[in-house]
């Protein structure tokens, strides 16, 4: 009983502190860093956990919200089934391509997800233009009919639902880095070669933690489509490609609040930044540069060893 | 299809490979020497265009601005070489790439508080055409073509019979025999890159008078440089030329077919040909040092 009281204690805080949030902050603002970081938490898993870069991530966000999209703009009416199929086609569209790039180098990866993600932006852009409308995007809020118990069609309850589901997937993460999976995974990004003397397979633990962090960025992908009610090709252009990178190393590689951190810092200066300068690219491009030069340990990166001393020497 | 639309095509093919060739040999020569994805390449590759366009507008001529470009280009890449990767050509691989690419986006930033985001046009400095087989061809296209030969042969020629293009083939090979002879590799890694700078530069100004300059030319051409990079394998200058000449004309042949072609067909050749050789055409197996 302790040990489980322990072993939630961290995530439980946490979400404590962002419920508060959710009391003095706007609710749109509320509900983009709810999303934005499950979206983070894909690119921080494969960057943290596998070892591969990927700057393709839109792409598996844009899949998952198009195909939410599709479902509710042509067959159906029932947001939960749209992300349900919004999973299943994240699911679908790793298994495919999966195999294919995780056999690759991880710079050649980091490459190739790129090309992707500007393949899939000019497909739906340009080539698929008669069934996604190209740039005007589609839309479907009013497609979309209250569902029961629980209405995300409602911005108020829709910040209820997607709070649960982001719980839920930090407990998920949490749990996959206690596991064995988890810590093969860390050993294969140290050192691929006594991995393989140990008897595990790179490429299975890759192939696993590919889908584990598409299956997330797909999901982020849906929650966006539902929130937003339209999706439009911006979100995977090559502009935005750098987003979850960055807000990967802004909140800290590797670490386990790192993308919760990050997402709460990078939305909060994307909104005042867009407000006073109006340059984005400037600021979020020498803030990268900074980063990396001074130590690439992020926000929650270099504050969590300190918090950790100090709850130490509490405790003694 | 059409014999004329055909050999237009094949010149548009080629000039456009031309000027792929020119930016990735930047890519692949850093990552062949220094193990460094330089992204921030492209951001050479749209100041020497915004170079070009400043300078053509204020004197007229548009070689002028070429070289102004080129200029500013290499003088860009210095300075990055100095203030910021010199500090992190020990780090890992990842590393360096995203902080290029923040190089990139800061520099689209830079462009943007300049220039504005309006797209501008710079006018082409040559309007003959030549008639070839009953064909009308843009002269100013065959010079890309000529031009980018010349650079061609000029690397080749600086890599296999200067001491320092002999040290730079030495050290893709292996930086610690390089650095054992008494070579000074840091002053290698920096003529590198003030070299891969210039060329992004000069591909820039050339590519200027054939399409509008934009603040987000760099990123728009991107894909494509990485696709001929990734095709020729990364590190090598004959992979590069062979899959630049290849994947142009392919976006040329393959937009006369069926337009949406030309941005799809390229990714499906690059896909093919990583199932086949995941290193690429010609490249290194060599992993990071």
């Amino acid at each position: 009983m302790m040990n489980t009281l322990r072993w939630w204690s961290g995530i439980l805080v946490a979400f404590f502190l962002l419920f508060l949030m959710r009391l003095f902050l706007p609710l749109p603002f509320s509900n983009e860093i709810i999303i934005f970081s499950i979206y983070v938490m894909g690119c921080s898993f494969l960057l943290g956990r596998v070892g591969f870069i990927s700057f393709g991530q839109p792409a598996y966000l844009a899949t998952g919200a198009y195909a939410t999209a599709f479902y509710l703009f042509y067959f159906g009416t029932n947001p939960y089934v749209g992300i349900l199929i919004g999973i299943v086609a994240g699911l679908a569209m790793t298994l495919i391509i999966g195999p294919l790039f995780v056999r690759l180098r991880s710079d050649y990866f980091a490459l190739v997800n790129l090309a992707l993600a500007v393949i899939i932006f000019y497909m739906m852009q340009k080539v698929l233009a008669p069934i996604t409308q190209g740039d005007n995007g589609l839309w479907f809020l009013t497609n979309m009919t209250a569902t029961p118990i629980l209405d995300i069609t409602r911005p108020k309850e829709f910040f209820i639902f997607a709070f649960l589901v982001c719980l839920a997937v930090w407990a998920l993460y949490k749990y996959l880095n206690d596991t064995l999976y988890g810590a093969v995974a860390l050993a294969s990004k140290v050192n691929e070669d006594k991995v393989q003397f140990l008897g595990y397979s790179n490429f299975k633990i890759r192939f696993m933690g590919f889908i584990i962090a598409n299956v997330t960025t797909a999901l982020a992908g849906s929650l966006y489509a539902i929130y937003l009610g339209f999706v439009s090709p911006e979100m995977t252009s090559a502009h935005r490609a750098a987003d979850p990178v960055v807000v990967t190393i802004l909140g800290g590689v590797g670490t386990l609040y790192g993308p919760l951190v990050g997402s709460v810092a990078f939305t909060g200066m994307k909104d005042l930044i867009a407000g006073l300068i109006g340059n984005w690219e400037l600021f979020i491009g020498f803030l990268l540069v900074f980063i990396m030069l001074a130590g690439e340990r992020g926000i929650w990166g270099s504050l969590e060893p300190r918090l950790k001393a100090l709850f130490a020497r509490k405790n003694a | 299809m059409d014999t004329q639309l055909l050999i237009s095509g094949v010149i548009f093919g080629l000039s456009i490979g031309s000027i792929y060739f020119l930016t990735a040999i930047g890519l692949s020569l850093c990552f062949g020497l220094m193990r460094i994805i330089s992204l921030d390449q492209l951001f050479y590759y749209a100041i020497g265009a915004y170079i070009t366009y400043a300078i053509s507008v204020y004197t007229g001529s548009m070689w002028l601005g070429a070289l102004g470009g080129l200029v500013v280009a290499a003088l860009c890449a210095f300075a990055v070489e100095r203030f910021i990767f010199l500090r992190i050509y020990e780090r890992d691989i990842a590393f360096t790439m995203i902080t290029s690419f923040g190089i990139l986006i800061g520099g689209v930033g830079i462009i943007k508080a300049i220039w504005g985001l309006v797209p501008r046009p710079v006018m082409m400095p040559v309007m003959t055409q030549w008639t070839i087989l009953g064909t009308e061809i843009p002269v100013y296209r065959l010079i890309v073509v000529v031009i980018a030969a010349l650079v061609y042969a000029g690397i080749w020629l600086f890599l296999n019979r200067t001491i320092t293009g002999k040290a730079i083939r030495a050290g893709i090979e292996s930086v610690e025999h390089v650095e054992g002879l008494g070579i000074n590799v840091y002053r290698l890694f920096t003529i590198t890159f003030i070299l891969a700078g210039t060329l992004s530069g000069l591909a820039g100004g050339l590519h200027a008078p054939l399409i509008m300059v934009d603040p987000q030319m760099g990123l728009e051409v991107m894909p494509f440089i990485f696709m001929v990079v990734i095709i020729g394998g990364l590190g090598s200058i004959k992979g590069t030329l062979i899959s630049a000449l290849l994947v142009g004309q392919v976006v040329s042949i393959g937009s006369l077919i069926y337009a949406p072609l030309a941005q799809m067909a390229p990714f499906a050749i690059m896909l093919l040909i990583l199932l086949i050789k995941p290193t690429g055409l010609f490249g290194s197996t060599m992993l990071k040092r």
